[in-house]
């Protein structure tokens, strides 16, 4: 590889974790708040063609991010009422949530572009940076001549950890998903809290859909999140449920996913399957303590049930 | 002590409020699932019972509809009862699609290579070299959940990419699986004596609906009259308990876990050796997923997976029928599934059933989260 298409290829990795680290903050929330949320992957699917409708419609870039972040908070909420209230498993209800995703999405696809002769682009994020410095050599590109939702994705990590480590809130967060019983006795809720961590993650997976549409293709494919939900799920093992370091878990992640795309073009030595696959081996891994010691909030998976102790 | 154990399950297995009830509740969230999709229809401007009798006709409505449906609810069935099993034993294997992909991988390997044998020696050893494979694959997330404490069900799920992209890998040139020089990312064509022999000419029909028939039977009769099975469900309801009997909770687990990944290596060996007969890449699309809702429809129950599979089976091969008749575009059957699913878990036996083994197992706290457990600290 040449100094250009190492460029390029940089470049396109740090777009391309965008969408994973907006959902990673969200799959911090609803992990430390105790509830696993495989749904986020079809969350995104549906912010992806959300986003497109409304920019298709009203034109409207900041709009059709709104309703993107709006449908996946009211996806997330359906997740919390059965997985919160209801006490259903959680893996279950998150596989359906993505069955329907799916499903509505391919049912919808037809629709999406009707009126259209061919599938128009919509708008894409500004790229705010003067043009003085994207024309710096080697990093103007990879550092400044990225849209400006990049750089939201680079920021959010760092609040998100304020917020879980240094707030009130933040704590009762990480407390719920390890102590329920405690936090009840503190005398705070319980449900609230996990109802809270779970909209959030279905808030950020919607607006994660809308940055991978509106950052990099502009338009819709059905299928198009193709697991960048579940790579998700496994930068928060590999990040261990710490927004920033999960943040760097998806930049890894985004960066495998750039170079598998530019290894299957350029004929490589090494197969680019082994790139897309490097993201879950890595999370096995961890998992089954080769690399460091990985343990998840306490009670990730099982329902809270106010009278077992 | 085996009288005993059949005698106890013989009248569980009587008690025909329960069943009435636990059949109840998802005929009762498919009627839901109808309605729903009906508004749906009609807002695109369709008439829902002229969809759904067109729908009926597409998948029940002749031989070939008929054969439709079974080639479809074929791999669904193999699949669900992998989840069954596993959901049997305690243990979600959410990685059906990645044993599809393994399993169907090991049975092409074997079903491409002209082995001098008889026919009929072929095909079973294809077959077998499928489920094989499944299982094997299962030995990962078995051997990490049994000894490791950790929950297979990240394992599995992580698995699934894993073993997608080792499929794609294999019918990649410079692969021994991949045809030489071929346009497009294949193997070569499974030979004739290792193809699942056709029921009815004309039709694809194939023999893999009535491996997983053979499979539920086989399954039902193993849960709820042997000692395995009987240990089987005692890891599932109560491990601590179970381990008081004398039941080896490690090994239990593993062999569960091996056997439920080997019906999802089936459910792949039928898909390639009855239906697509190679080896090709994303062969599967989704049908490991689905095989999960379809084990949730039928509370797991082996026999209640056949009506689920056939189920989900016929809404697929009906949907063509529909869209051609009423212009409905066919994923709305995803639809349709999905919100059966989602309707089921609303009504709740899903809940029902984790909060009787919740009960059961307020004792052992520590190894019940997904990620890792005190072995892991």
């Amino acid at each position: 590889m040449d100094l250009n298409s190492i460029n390029d290829f940089l470049a396109a990795a740090i777009r391309m974790a965008a969408p994973l680290m907006l959902v990673g903050i969200g799959g911090v929330f609803t992990e430390r708040s105790g509830i696993f949320n495989i749904g986020m992957e079809g969350t995104m699917l549906i912010g992806c063609m959300v986003s497109v409708y409304v920019s298709l419609v009203t034109g409207n870039l900041w709009l059709a991010t709104l309703a993107a972040m709006l449908v996946g908070s009211l996806i997330g909420l359906i997740h919390a009422f059965l997985t919160v209230t209801r006490r259903a498993d959680q893996i279950v209800t998150g596989a359906a949530i993505n069955l329907f995703a799916l499903g509505i999405t391919n049912l919808l696809n037809s629709q999406l572009y009707a009126g259209f002769e061919y599938r128009p682009r919509v708008t894409m994020y500004p790229i705010v940076a003067p043009e003085v410095l994207q024309e710096l050599p080697f990093i103007g590109p990879i550092l400044f001549a990225q849209p400006v939702i990049v750089y939201l994705a680079f920021l959010l990590p760092v609040l998100a950890t304020w917020i879980l480590y240094k707030t009130s809130w933040g704590l009762n967060i990480r407390a719920v998903g390890d102590h329920p019983h405690a936090v009840a006795t503190a005398g705070l809720s319980v449900n609230k809290l996990k109802y809270q961590g779970v909209i959030i993650s279905g808030m950020f997976a919607g607006l994660g859909g809308a940055a991978l549409v509106l950052a990099d293709l502009g338009l819709f494919a059905t299928g198009m999140t193709a697991g960048r939900g579940f790579a998700v799920l496994a930068a928060l093992v590999v990040g261990k449920w710490n927004p920033v370091l999960v943040a760097a878990a998806c930049i890894l992640f985004g960066a495998a996913d750039a170079f598998q795309l530019r290894a299957q073009t350029a004929q490589f030595a090494i197969p680019y399957q082994l790139f897309v696959m490097l993201p879950y081996l890595l999370t096995i891994a961890a998992l089954a303590g080769l690399v460091g010691r990985t343990v998840g909030p306490k009670t990730v998976g099982k329902p809270y049930d106010p009278e077992s102790i | 002590m085996n009288y005993k154990i059949n005698k106890l399950d013989s009248t569980r297995l009587l008690d025909i409020g329960g069943l009435v009830l636990s059949g109840g509740r998802p005929i009762l969230a498919i009627i839901l699932a109808f309605l729903v999709s009906a508004v749906m229809i009609i807002i695109q401007g369709a008439n829902p019972l002229e969809a759904y009798s067109a729908m009926l006709r597409g998948s029940f409505g002749s031989v070939a509809a008929l054969a439709n449906t079974c080639v479809r609810a074929a791999p669904l069935l193999l699949g669900g009862l992998g989840v069954a099993l596993g959901v049997k034993a305690g243990l979600l294997n959410v990685g059906i699609e990645g044993q599809i992909y393994v399993g169907g991988s090991a049975a092409a390997a074997v079903g491409i290579m002209p082995i001098p044998v008889a026919p009929w020696l072929h095909l079973v050893l294809a077959v077998s070299a499928g489920f094989l494979g499944g299982a094997i694959w299962g030995l990962i997330p078995a051997y990490l959940k049994a000894y490791r404490g950790v929950s297979e069900i990240v394992v599995t799920l992580m698995l699934n990419y894993v073993g997608i992209q080792l499929c794609s890998l294999l019918v990649h040139e410079p692969s021994p699986l991949a045809e030489k020089g071929a346009f497009f990312p294949q193997s070569p064509p499974i030979l004739a004596s290792a193809q699942l022999p056709i029921l009815i000419k004309g039709t694809s029909l194939h023999l893999g609906i009535i491996l997983g028939l053979i499979a539920a039977i086989i399954l039902a009769y193993v849960l709820f009259y042997t000692p395995f099975g009987m240990r089987t469900k005692m890891i599932g309801q109560n491990p601590e308990a179970a381990r008081y009997a004398g039941v080896n909770v490690k090994k239990q687990t593993v062999v569960a876990l091996i056997l439920s990944c080997g019906l999802g290596g089936l459910a792949g060996t039928g898909e390639v050796l009855g239906l697509k007969l190679r080896l090709f890449d994303y062969f599967s699309g989704g049908l490991g997923y689905d095989a999960i809702a379809v084990a949730l429809m039928a509370n797991s129950n082996p026999v209640g997976v056949i009506f689920s599979a056939l189920f989900f089976g016929a809404l697929r091969a009906g949907a063509g029928k529909m869209e051609t008749a009423v212009g409905i575009k066919a994923p709305i059957v995803q639809v349709i599934q999905a919100l059966a699913v989602l309707f089921v878990i609303m009504i709740g036996f899903v809940e029902y059933n984790r909060k009787s083994k919740q009960d059961k197992r307020k004792e052992q706290m520590p190894e019940d989260t997904i990620y890792g457990s005190e072995l892991n600290k």
